[in-house]
C-alpha cells in the first residue's frame, strides 16, 4: 500500500517513462514537464507554438532531454492534436497546458474524438494523512455537480478502481451526509443507504461501503460509537464520496487550507489518464498527478 | 468584542447563572457537562427526561441532582416542547439539547416561533475558534434547511447576522460559499450568491459585506488562479460568517472539528432565547463551552429587539 506522495513518485518512475501530450503549455507547465522528464517520469510531446515553446524550454534541463515538439499555433488545434495523439496510441496521458477547464473536459467527453470511456467521467482528490500515515481519496471534488445515484455508483466505482492502482486493498469507503441516520427527506442519506446495501452484496468487490455516515462518525469511532454505530469503516476511511459538488469542492478545500493537507488528484472515467489543472492543488504536487497518472498506465485498458 | 470560546467563559462566569432547561442528560459526558457548567457558575439546570437515567448517570459522574427541578418524562419529543414552551413563556432563559435527536428539538422551536408569529426562520449557527485567527467563525446553517432557496438564505443569514453582532462587531464580513469552479455552469448557490450581494449592496441587510469570493481558494489566495503555497498561507482573509450552500455541506464542513484543530460550539438563536444544540457526539468538555456561549448570547439578546 502506498501511503505517502513520494511513494506514488517512486512506484511511477518503476514503470518507466510515459508520452505526455501537452498542449498549449505555459511556462509554469514547462518546469513541471522538465522536472518530470528529468524524474524519467515522461518524455513531453509539446503541441502549440514551436517558437514559444523553445523560448520557454531555454534554461530548462528538459531542453537537453528526451521531447517532441509539435507546431500548432491554434490553441483548438492543438487540443485536438494532443487527443490525437492519445486515441492514436502516440502518447500515454494528456496534460491541461494552458486550455480552457470547460474547453478540455468537452474535447475529453466527446464521444466520436474524445478520450471518453463510459457514461461518466469524475475527479478524484488524493489527500495525504500525516496522522495515521496513510492517504484518503475524496470523490467528487472538481467534475459532477448534482449526481444522480446511478452516477453516484460510478463515481464509487472510480475511486475503488483508483484505490487499487493505489495498492489499497478493500477501501472502507464512507458515504457522506448531513446525519447518520436515513431521513427520506434528506436524499444524500438515502443513496448512501443504498450504496451501503450495494455493498453489502458485494456490487464494489471488496470495498466495504457504510452510509449514510456524517463526518464526525466518519472520521471518529468513538463519536461513531456515542451515536450507537459500530462499523469497521468509522474512524478508518479510506474513501470518502459526497453528496454533491458544492460539499465535496469546499470539503477538498477546506482539508487544504484548514488543515494544510498535501492533495493531489485523478480524472477518473477516461481511456488514457488526462491531468487536470485544479486550482487548490500546489504547484509543487502536480508531479504527484503525473506520476498517478503513469501508474494509471500500467493498469492497461482497464486504469480508469 | 468576543474573539474567542475564552470570552464566552469569562463573561459567562460574570453573567452566569441563567437558569438553563436541560434535555433529557441521560448520558455521562452531558451529565458531566451540566455538571461543570453549574460548578463554574454558569448555569441553574432544570433537568428534563427519564428520572432514572439521569439518576444513573449523575451518579457515575459524582453529581448530587437531588436539589435541582426535575421534570419526569420519556417521551422525547414530549421533553423537547416542554423546554420550549418554558423558554417561550419566560419560565426560563436558555434550552439545551442533551441525549435525544436534534430534528425533535428543530419540530418544537418551528411549533413555539409559529405560535408566536415571530415569522422567524429556524437555523443553526455553528461557531468556529480557529488558532491564530482573532476571531470566531460562524458557519451557517449547519442544522435545518436541506436545502434553502435564496429566500430562507437571506433568513438565515439575518440570524447569523444578529448573532454575530451580539459579539460586538457592527460590520461582519460574509462569504456565501458555492462549489462553482471553472466548469460544470452556474450552480444554484452560486447564483444565490450573486442575489445574496445585490440584496447586501441594496442594504437589506444592514451594515455587512459580502465579499466577492465564494471558494476557500478565492477566500484565502484572492483569486482561483494564485498557486497554494503551504507555507505562506494564512487565514486573515477569513471572514466572520460563512454561509454554506446547503445542510449537507453545512453539517459535514463544521464538524471536520474532528479532524482539523478548531473546536466548534452550536446554537439555534430563537426569537426567545438560545438554544444549544450540541452534537451527539460532543465531549462534556466542548459541551461546556457551548453553554457558556448560550449564557452570553442570553444575556445580551435581553433588550435586543429582532
Amino acid at each position: 500500500m502506498l501511503r505517502f506522495f513520494k511513494d506514488i513518485l517512486d512506484a511511477a518512475k518503476e514503470g518507466g517513462a510515459k508520452k505526455l501530450a501537452a498542449p498549449c503549455a505555459e511556462k509554469k507547465d514547462m518546469d513541471l514537464l522538465s522536472k518530470a522528464a528529468g524524474s524519467g517520469l515522461i518524455i513531453p510531446c509539446l503541441i502549440g507554438d514551436g517558437k514559444a515553446i523553445e523560448g520557454m524550454l531555454k534554461g530548462l534541463p528538459l531542453a537537453s532531454l528526451e521531447h517532441e515538439i509539435m507546431e500548432e499555433k491554434d490553441p483548438d488545434k492543438a487540443l485536438g492534436r494532443s487527443i490525437m495523439l492519445v486515441r492514436e496510441g502516440r502518447a500515454d496521458m494528456l496534460m491541461q497546458g494552458s486550455v480552457d477547464h470547460q474547453m478540455l473536459m468537452d474535447a475529453v467527453m466527446d464521444a466520436r474524438n474524445g478520450l471518453r470511456k463510459g457514461k461518466l467521467t469524475s475527479y478524484v482528490s488524493i489527500f495525504q494523512l500525516p496522522k495515521p500515515e496513510k492517504l484518503i481519496l475524496v470523490t467528487d471534488t472538481f467534475i459532477n455537480n448534482n449526481p444522480t445515484l446511478a452516477e453516484k455508483q460510478l463515481i464509487l466505482e472510480h475511486a475503488v478502481r483508483l484505490a487499487d492502482i493505489l495498492g489499497i486493498d478493500a477501501p472502507k469507503v464512507a458515504a457522506l451526509a448531513a446525519i447518520e441516520q436515513i431521513n427520506l427527506n434528506i436524499p444524500s442519506t438515502v443513496d448512501a443507504a443504498i450504496l451501503s446495501k450495494m455493498s453489502e452484496r458485494k456490487q464494489f468487490g471488496k470495498a466495504i461501503v457504510e452510509g449514510p455516515l456524517d463526518i464526525d462518525c466518519a472520521l471518529s469511532e468513538a463519536a461513531a460509537a456515542r451515536k450507537g454505530l459500530r462499523s469497521v469503516v468509522t474512524g478508518n476511511v479510506d474513501i470518502y464520496l459526497v453528496p454533491e459538488i458544492d460539499t465535496g469542492h469546499l470539503l477538498a478545500e477546506a482539508l487544504v487550507f484548514f488543515g494544510r493537507l498535501e492533495t493531489a488528484g485523478a480524472i477518473m472515467g477516461t481511456t488514457n489518464p488526462v491531468i487536470l489543472n485544479v486550482p487548490f492543488v500546489s504547484e509543487e504536487n502536480r508531479i504527484v498527478e503525473i506520476a498517478i497518472a503513469a501508474l494509471m498506465c500500467r493498469k492497461g485498458e482497464d486504469h480508469a | 468584542m468576543i474573539r474567542s470560546l475564552d470570552d464566552f467563559a469569562r463573561i459567562a462566569r460574570e453573567k452566569g447563572p441563567k437558569k438553563l432547561a436541560v434535555l433529557a442528560p441521560e448520558d455521562e459526558e452531558f451529565m458531566l457537562a451540566v455538571k461543570t457548567s453549574w460548578q463554574k457558575g454558569y448555569i441553574e439546570p432544570v433537568l428534563l427526561g427519564n428520572t432514572e437515567k439521569m439518576k444513573r448517570v449523575a451518579e457515575k459522574v459524582e453529581f448530587d441532582i437531588g436539589g435541582f427541578e426535575t421534570i419526569v418524562g420519556d417521551d422525547r419529543q414530549g421533553i423537547a416542547d416542554l423546554g420550549l414552551s418554558m423558554l417561550f413563556s419566560g419560565k426560563l432563559e436558555i434550552v439545551s439539547k442533551g441525549q435525544i435527536p436534534t430534528s425533535y428539538i428543530y419540530r418544537s422551536i418551528i411549533r413555539e416561533e409559529n405560535r408566536t408569529g415571530s415569522g422567524m426562520t429556524v437555523s443553526v449557527v455553528s461557531f468556529w475558534e480557529v488558532p491564530g485567527l482573532d476571531h470566531l467563525v460562524a458557519l451557517t446553517d449547519t442544522g435545518v434547511s436541506i436545502k434553502p432557496d435564496m429566500k430562507t438564505k437571506a433568513e438565515i443569514l439575518k440570524n447569523a447576522l444578529f448573532v454575530y453582532r451580539l459579539l460586538g462587531y457592527p460590520k461582519p464580513r460574509i462569504a456565501v460559499l458555492s462549489g462553482q469552479r471553472e466548469i460544470g455552469g452556474a450552480l444554484v448557490s452560486y447564483r444565490d450568491f450573486d442575489l445574496l450581494r445585490k440584496a447586501a449592496a441594496a442594504g437589506d441587510f444592514g451594515e455587512c459585506e459580502i465579499l466577492d469570493a465564494t471558494s476557500f481558494t478565492e477566500i484565502f489566495l484572492g483569486g482561483r488562479d494564485r498557486p497554494v503555497d503551504y507555507v505562506s498561507m494564512n487565514l486573515a482573509r477569513m471572514p466572520h460568517i460563512l454561509l454554506v450552500p446547503c445542510l449537507d455541506t453545512g453539517n459535514i464542513i463544521c464538524k471536520l472539528d474532528f479532524f482539523l484543530d478548531v473546536t466548534r460550539c452550536s446554537l439555534v438563536a430563537t426569537s426567545r432565547g438560545p438554544v444549544c444544540i450540541p452534537a451527539r457526539s460532543d465531549s462534556s468538555d466542548n459541551i461546556v463551552e457551548q453553554l457558556a456561549m448560550c449564557v452570553v448570547v442570553t444575556d445580551r439578546m435581553k433588550g435586543e429587539v429582532k
